[in-house]
């Protein structure tokens, strides 16, 4: 064998022995979701600030089997390349861990989370707090289970604000998902694989502004607009259980 | 000794926070003093140490660690893989270290860290030359069919010692790992055998219904130690690494034999008595991870 470091051999994981047909999931409303869940309820969810030590500001945030860590830093010195510049800079840099997949993956960084990540906040924090300089949100999904992306947003959002950063409001973001006739909220990923269509938000709720907005597949109107109000009242209360999430740990440092 | 009458007087005019951070070599040899250091640890104890076994749901085996703030994640997949020529009855282990850039504020995204390469390169000479895991365990089928073990750490916050807290994810991880029942079907593949296959009755008997858990052989665990003047401080933050740069790790093996001992340099010259000392205070430490290692086990058992 040339070398025992140098060349890996080629590995498979093993498959289960007899592949079921996945049960199509008929478009009817006696269909249930698979965690048993209703169609309009989130998953249970876990925030905490602080995960990271070295960072300015670190959130983690679990929805089911999402899991994500996402560390901010700075404002600290731009890049020497970069030139002058009035307003402060946002880098964002999402990336997944080689077990974050059922298969075992390269551990690669997702160039379309990243740009997403960025765009959604370009708008939320407030540039001009620090000029010349720029902040850094890093994220890392440990486990991925389904709307990612929502969850990496929402987690940067606390962490942002865990570091001080000036926002206009925390940015919450919800997803759905649209199979057959059915809406389904913050989809797990064996939905989101055999999802027609799926529509994401992402919102300030207390300025009821809205930063991003992805629609991707097969809508009619209709559904849009019932999506979207679904959406929206789901950033609402996800952003309650953001902003009780950042007071609980003031009051906690008090007493 | 002007400048240093100066200096002394603005000493005592700055506030703790601007002293330790103008100042970090005054500051932490003011505390080495008395011997104390700023977290208040003596110079030769560890900071806490957690270890939580099956934190990553879709591996096979995984252990979230943390040292004091340092914190490591282990997880193992198994795959399966051809043996080689060589050695048609042996499995193989590769072993990888990440540092995202979640952990430290040090490291950019799109250029590894190079620190990340050097441990992942430690680790694997230290887990693979201990002897802990016998890779003949890892056959399934003698010359057709191996496990292959990837695994993987991540570094989620580096705050020192990232070796030992590496170290001791990756044994947990060892213990903590499953090995799924699989049988050979007709293609010459293997394939996992779920309990809804129990039921529909095999046609195929499972290669490896006996050896689903790894046999560790006197597992390893480390401490690395900083030398300064004639000090020794265990265990060390990533403060107190990138003040004090002379390193100690030292390996030893759970029966007391040393696995090995790396001192990459650094301005201080170690004398052999030195050495003995790092050596006597990574036996304490090992006492210390192998009740928290076992405790960590039986949790697991009990749930």
């Amino acid at each position: 064998m040339a070398g025992k470091t140098g060349s890996t051999p080629t590995t498979y994981s093993p498959s289960p022995a007899t592949r079921k047909k996945k049960r199509i999931p008929i478009a009817d409303a006696d269909w249930a979701r698979p965690d048993n869940r209703g169609f309009y309820q989130c998953r249970p969810a876990y925030l905490r600030t602080s995960a990271v030590s070295t960072a300015a500001g670190s959130a983690y945030a679990e929805f089911g089997n999402t899991k994500v860590i996402v560390s901010v830093f700075g404002p600290r010195e731009s890049k020497k390349a970069m030139m002058y510049s009035d307003t402060g800079r946002l880098n964002c840099n999402v990336s997944y861990s080689t077990f974050a997949t059922p298969n075992r993956g390269q551990g690669s960084d997702d160039k379309e989370l990243s740009s997403m990540l960025h765009k959604t906040f370009e708008g939320a924090i407030i540039l001009e707090s620090f000029p010349k300089t720029t902040v850094d949100v890093f994220a890392l999904v440990l486990e991925s289970g389904g709307s990612d992306l929502p969850v990496v947003i929402s987690c940067a959002s606390l962490a942002l604000a865990d570091a001080g950063i000036l926002l206009y409001d925390l940015v919450a973001s919800v997803s759905v998902s649209c199979i057959g006739k059915n809406l389904v909220l913050d989809p797990i990923s064996e939905e989101e694989s055999y999802q027609d269509g799926s529509l994401m938000i992402t919102c300030m709720p207390s300025r009821n502004e809205v930063t991003q907005l992805i629609v991707t597949g097969e809508w009619s109107t209709p559904k849009i607009n019932e999506a979207m109000e679904l959406c929206v009242g789901a950033c609402s209360k996800l952003g309650e259980v953001m902003r009780s999430c950042l007071k609980d740990v003031v009051t906690d440092l008090k007493e | 000794m002007a400048a240093a009458n100066g200096s002394s007087d603005l000493y005592s005019e700055l506030e703790v926070d601007a002293f330790r951070s103008l100042f970090p070599l005054r500051y932490h040899e003011q505390h080495l003093l008395k011997s104390v250091r700023p977290d208040a640890r003596k110079l030769g104890s560890a900071r806490d140490t957690t270890v939580a076994l099956g934190a990553v749901a879709s591996a096979d085996g995984s252990a979230l660690v943390k040292i004091g703030s340092t914190t490591m994640l282990a997880a193992i997949k198994l795959e399966v893989m051809t043996p080689t020529v060589e050695c048609p009855d042996e499995g193989s282990i590769a072993i990888e270290f990440y540092m995202p850039p979640i952990c430290s504020p040090l490291v950019r995204p799109g250029r590894p860290a190079e620190a990340a390469s050097v441990i992942s390169q430690q680790l694997s000479d230290t887990i693979l030359s201990s002897g802990m895991i016998d890779l003949k365990e890892l056959c399934l089928v003698g010359g057709k069919a191996a496990w292959m073990a990837y695994l993987d750490i991540y570094c989620l916050d580096a705050d020192g010692a990232l070796f030992d807290a590496a170290l001791l994810s990756a044994v947990a991880a060892f213990s903590h790992l499953n090995i799924p029942v699989v049988s050979l079907n007709d293609d010459g593949r293997i394939v996992l055998v779920s309990d809804d296959n129990v039921l529909l009755k095999l046609e195929k008997e499972p290669v490896n219904t006996e050896k689903r858990k790894l046999k560790l052989n006197s597992p390893p665990f480390s401490l690395t130690c900083i030398l300064h003047k004639n000090y020794i401080l265990a265990d060390p933050t990533a403060e107190e690494e990138s003040i004090m740069e002379t390193v100690v790790t030292v390996v030893l093996d759970s029966s007391y034999q040393l696995v090995s001992l790396y001192k990459p340099g650094g301005p201080v010259l170690a004398h052999t008595s030195v050495i003995q000392d790092c050596v006597a205070l990574a036996r304490l430490r090992l006492k210390e991870l192998q009740n928290i290692l076992n405790e960590a086990i039986s949790d697991m058992e009990i749930d």
